[in-house]
């Protein structure tokens, strides 16, 4: 495996983990911006939906997000070709998902959902494709697979978007980070239980155990 | 522009400090702070807690204006109107009660600490009572009882930081992951250095989930559970001799007390295994530094101060006192509710913990204040009921930042007696059930509209500051009580709140020396403080010096005795009240934040366990009715493994699932603190849930309907 181009994740320790949800409303609250989250004008009209979840058995509790799998099942068995690798994270393009689900039958970690897309606080309607509601024809709800883009889309205000910036020197996108830290969940946790493993660094064998996966 | 506003956060007593972030006269974000016990955190609470001051409607609205009931309905009037028609019906009904008719609470929640002063100076000097009690009654009371008789002070006898430095903790009855997380942040940093975690619940909360030892005792032992811990000390010698006999009074009579708690028979109690008994009593024996932390699970039983009392007796009896990382610590709630009792927002105390039975301390109240003072210990807020409803004493109810209706037990019989009234004045920041009784209401600032201090649990005196500015219309708490004395011929004039900080600290030796400048410069002080030059007190009972009247500490244990209501062939399973992490209090303030909210929401949950689930035919996630002999909700099942069979779990927050609707009001002889943790019900599956689901839409929707009395029109 060539490992400078391994793909960075996001791990969660249970032993620190006190399932507080923090993570899950920051990880909602970076990725709806545009949809009044986060800001204090309008109302936030949607369903928190994250993209990480905090998960409370007899034994365990800690969020799960997704691997960012370097052989991503979830992209093998998407059949429109909208779940990619790119810059170092397995990406879901939204416009071109089709919501078959086979992405979230194929993750073997339960880390893709799918749900109704949002645009401006709003459900977003298929162009389309309609259903009988309230006994009339209305445009469908578009639903879409979300999972944990390691914020590479969440434009920060004053920057670029988050995690763009591989350069060296101080930009402004550097400055809005440190605004804004991201992964927002990493930034967030106050019990500092998730981490940021990051990708190509250190041997093989340690990502595995910090992954938690040896 | 924005500004950035250095706080404290409004949510629980972990004294967290965050900058509110403001954009335009308005608050769009929070950061964390480097404050003394967070270091930089904060929980989703103090990330995502801050909306409500934009008055976004969801659950309630913000009051903005004095509102009076006139023929039924609640009118907006000008504060001219309802302060002169508050101050003549409290004059009359004085006149022809007396000065006991009259009931006042103070807020352990937003208006902090200077407003506190001032409300139980009204009650005492201006109206002339000792009638003034606040939710610590229904929370901590029985440790500000218990820890005051065992060893002198009634709170956390070490710091939040400290935990983290400890050998071995012993939680009891505590959940700090929902309740505190930010204390919860150093549990885990204790156990991650390597201390031993003792954790006795019935639950498998996240603490017990990472204990070394987890002791699931059925709810409503705990002083079988406490007793049986004393006997191991004693009966295996690990007790330290040297210091029980140097610093600890009454061990003979202790010893006779625990001798029949062997582990065995406390097993047979509290279904915890005996041998877990021993080996945990001499882990925390043997331990150089030991912590014991607890909560709601020991205060809301009618046996609490026996317990609080029979914990402290552990920490005496082994000599983890008067050092850094030992002691006890009552984990405050509520965010300032420290505060409210340090304030003397209590029948029986003063600020700063001084009697009001002792004639010296009244004759000094009485020169500063300038008038004499009532000599009797006043009623206690859950007495309430029943002094109006059975003994007919009490006519008047003035309730400032609490809503009763929500937050205590029993609450059909609690709007009954509202309701027989002769005037219920409610001074609060948001419409709320308590309100819709309210003869006249008084709308104040909000947390991030005023300047002032808070308690945090463990003793720090810390600034509040204002952000923004509050709505046109509404006032400070402090300013409002102090324009009803004055109508009431009590003049009371105050300058800022700073003011009335350094008239408190003049009749508080404890507090004497904690000026703003100090807070300032420090960030905060840890009371007691005596003087201008001392830099304040992380840990308490120095040198093992208590500050009990012999100077020793007490030690004490009791028989147990079971709760009052047990399960029965009609009502079967046991129902305890609890927190979530999301939600606070009555959820006025978390509820009215849209990120909180949409995170959990009505009707709340019912947590139940895999095989009472199984025989109700109850899926997770369905809704489900849940009555007892004093009510009925509708509440949503989350099914558990972490549930004992036999015993269910309501958080109660939520309006819709009231579970205060359900809960008991049997109280603690001492502390008369309701026992929320045990009653019993019964659970029904619901077949049809759809239509369950749209009568709780229509529930919730009538019931904001009801609480936009008063909202400025769009």
């Amino acid at each position: 495996m060539n490992r400078a181009s391994s793909n960075s994740l996001v791990i969660a320790e249970a032993a620190k983990c006190i399932g507080c949800k923090a993570c899950e409303l920051a990880c909602f609250a970076v990725h709806n911006r545009d949809n009044g989250v986060g800001t204090a004008v309008g109302t936030v009209t949607m369903p928190v939906l994250p993209r990480l979840y905090v998960i409370r058995t007899d034994s365990f509790t800690m969020p799960v997000q997704c691997r960012q799998c370097e052989n991503a099942p979830c992209a093998g068995a998407c059949p429109v070709q909208a779940i990619r690798q790119q810059d170092g994270v397995i990406a879901i393009d939204a416009e071109a998902c089709i919501g078959c689900k086979a992405c979230a039958l194929a993750c073997p970690f339960g880390a893709i959902s799918l749900y109704k897309a949002y645009s401006g606080g709003a459900e977003l309607p298929q162009p389309l494709l309609q259903e009988r509601r309230d006994s009339k024809l209305q445009r469908k709800t578009r639903i879409t697979a979300y999972k944990c883009d390691l914020c590479r889309n969440t434009e920060i205000p004053g920057g670029s978007a988050a995690g763009e910036d591989a350069g060296g020197g101080r930009s402004t996108a550097a400055a809005a980070r440190d605004r804004n830290p991201f992964p927002a969940c990493v930034a967030v946790c106050p019990e500092k239980a998730l981490r940021l493993v990051e990708g190509g660094t250190g041997s093989s064998r340690s990502l595995n155990r910090e992954g938690g996966i040896s | 522009m924005e500004n950035k506003i250095l706080t404290v956060c409004p949510y629980c007593g972990s004294g967290c400090q965050l900058y509110l972030l403001v954009e335009n006269g308005q608050v769009v974000g929070a950061e964390p702070a480097d404050g003394r016990t967070n270091e930089g955190n904060l929980c989703l609470k103090g990330h995502y807690g801050w909306d409500f001051l934009n008055d976004p409607q969801l659950l309630t609205s913000r009051l903005r204006k004095p509102m009076i009931r006139k023929e039924g309905v609640l009118q907006e009037v000008s504060w001219e109107e309802a302060i002169g028609f508050t101050a003549e019906k409290l004059s009359a009904i004085k006149e022809k009660y007396g000065p006991d008719a009259i009931m006042g609470t103070g807020s352990a929640r937003g208006p902090g600490n200077e407003a506190n002063y001032v409300m139980q100076k009204f009650m005492r000097a201006a109206i002339g009572t000792n009638n003034i009690d606040h939710c610590a009654r229904v929370c901590h009371g029985p440790s500000v009882a218990g820890l005051t008789y065992s060893l002198g002070d009634g709170a956390m006898s070490n710091s939040i930081p400290e935990i983290e430095n400890t050998d071995l903790l012993l939680i009891f009855g505590y959940n700090a992951a929902v309740t505190h997380p930010i204390v919860a942040r150093r549990i885990v940093k204790a156990k991650q250095k390597g201390a031993t975690l003792i954790v006795a619940d019935p639950r498998k909360t996240e603490s017990a989930r990472i204990a070394d030892t987890w002791l699931p005792l059925k709810g409503g032992t705990n002083m079988a559970l406490v007793n049986a811990f004393g006997h191991v000390l004693v009966e295996e010698e690990l007790y330290d001799k040297d210091y029980v006999s140097n610093f600890v009074q009454g061990f003979e009579e202790y010893k006779a007390n625990v001798e029949k708690y062997t582990p065995e028979y406390a097993e047979s109690i509290t279904g915890v295994r005996a041998s877990d008994i021993r080996k945990v009593m001499r882990q925390y024996a043997k331990s150089d530094k030991a912590m014991i932390l607890y909560g709601m699970g020991v205060c809301q039983f009618a046996q609490a101060v026996d317990v609080v009392k029979g914990l402290a007796s552990l920490a005496l009896l082994t000599g983890h006192f008067g050092r850094e990382s030992v002691g006890i610590g009552p984990v405050r709630g509520q965010n300032n509710v420290q505060g409210s009792c340090d304030m003397g927002a209590l029948p029986n105390v003063y600020p700063g913990y001084q009697s009001v039975e002792d004639a010296k301390i009244r004759k000094k109240f009485e020169k500063a204040w300038g008038t004499p003072l009532p000599d009797k210990t006043g009623y206690r807020l859950t007495e309430v009921p029943h002094l109006i409803l059975k003994e007919n004493k009490i006519k008047a109810y003035y309730i400032f930042g609490e809503d009763p209706v929500q937050s205590d037990p029993n609450a059909a019989e609690l709007r009954e007696a509202l309701d027989q009234l002769e005037l219920v004045i409610v001074q609060d920041i948001f419409m709320n059930k308590t309100a819709l009784h309210a003869d006249v209401i008084l709308p104040a600032t909000s947390w991030g509209e005023h300047d002032g201090v808070y308690s945090s649990a463990d003793r720090g005196f810390q600034r509040i500051r204002k952000a923004v500015e509050p709505p046109a219309g509404v006032k400070p708490d402090w300013q409002i009580i102090s324009e009803v004395s004055t109508a009431m011929g009590y003049p009371m004039a105050y300058k800022n709140s700073e003011e009335i900080w350094d008239e408190m600290r003049k009749l508080c030796p404890s507090f004497a020396g904690a000026s703003y400048s100090k807070m300032e410069a420090l960030g905060g002080v840890q009371w007691p403080c005596p003087s201008e030059d001392h830099p304040g007190t992380p840990y308490l009972y120095q040198g093992n010096r208590f500050t009990t009247p012999s100077g020793k500490g007490q030690l004490f244990a009791c028989e147990w005795r079971a709760p009052l209501e047990q399960p029965d062939a009609e009502y079967p399973l046991t129902l305890s009240t609890v927190r979530e992490v999301g939600h606070y209090s009555v959820r006025t303030m978390t509820g009215n934040c849209r990120a909180l909210s949409q995170l959990s929401d009505e009707p709340g949950n019912i947590q139940i366990s895999l095989e009472d689930a199984a025989e109700h035919g109850i899926a997770d996630g369905e809704l489900v009715q849940v009555y007892s002999r004093r009510g009925q909700i509708m509440a949503r099942a989350q099914v558990s493994s972490r549930i004992k069979k036999g015993a269910t779990y309501m958080t109660y927050h939520f309006w819709i699932g009231a579970c205060n609707e359900l809960t008991v009001d049997y109280l603690d002889p001492v502390s008369k603190t309701p026992e929320f943790k045990y009653c019993a019900v019964r659970l029904e599956a619901i077949s049809d849930q759809a239509q369950a689901e749209a009568s709780i839409r229509k529930q919730y929707a009538e019931l904001r309907k009801q609480m936009l009395v008063g909202a400025v029109p769009e």
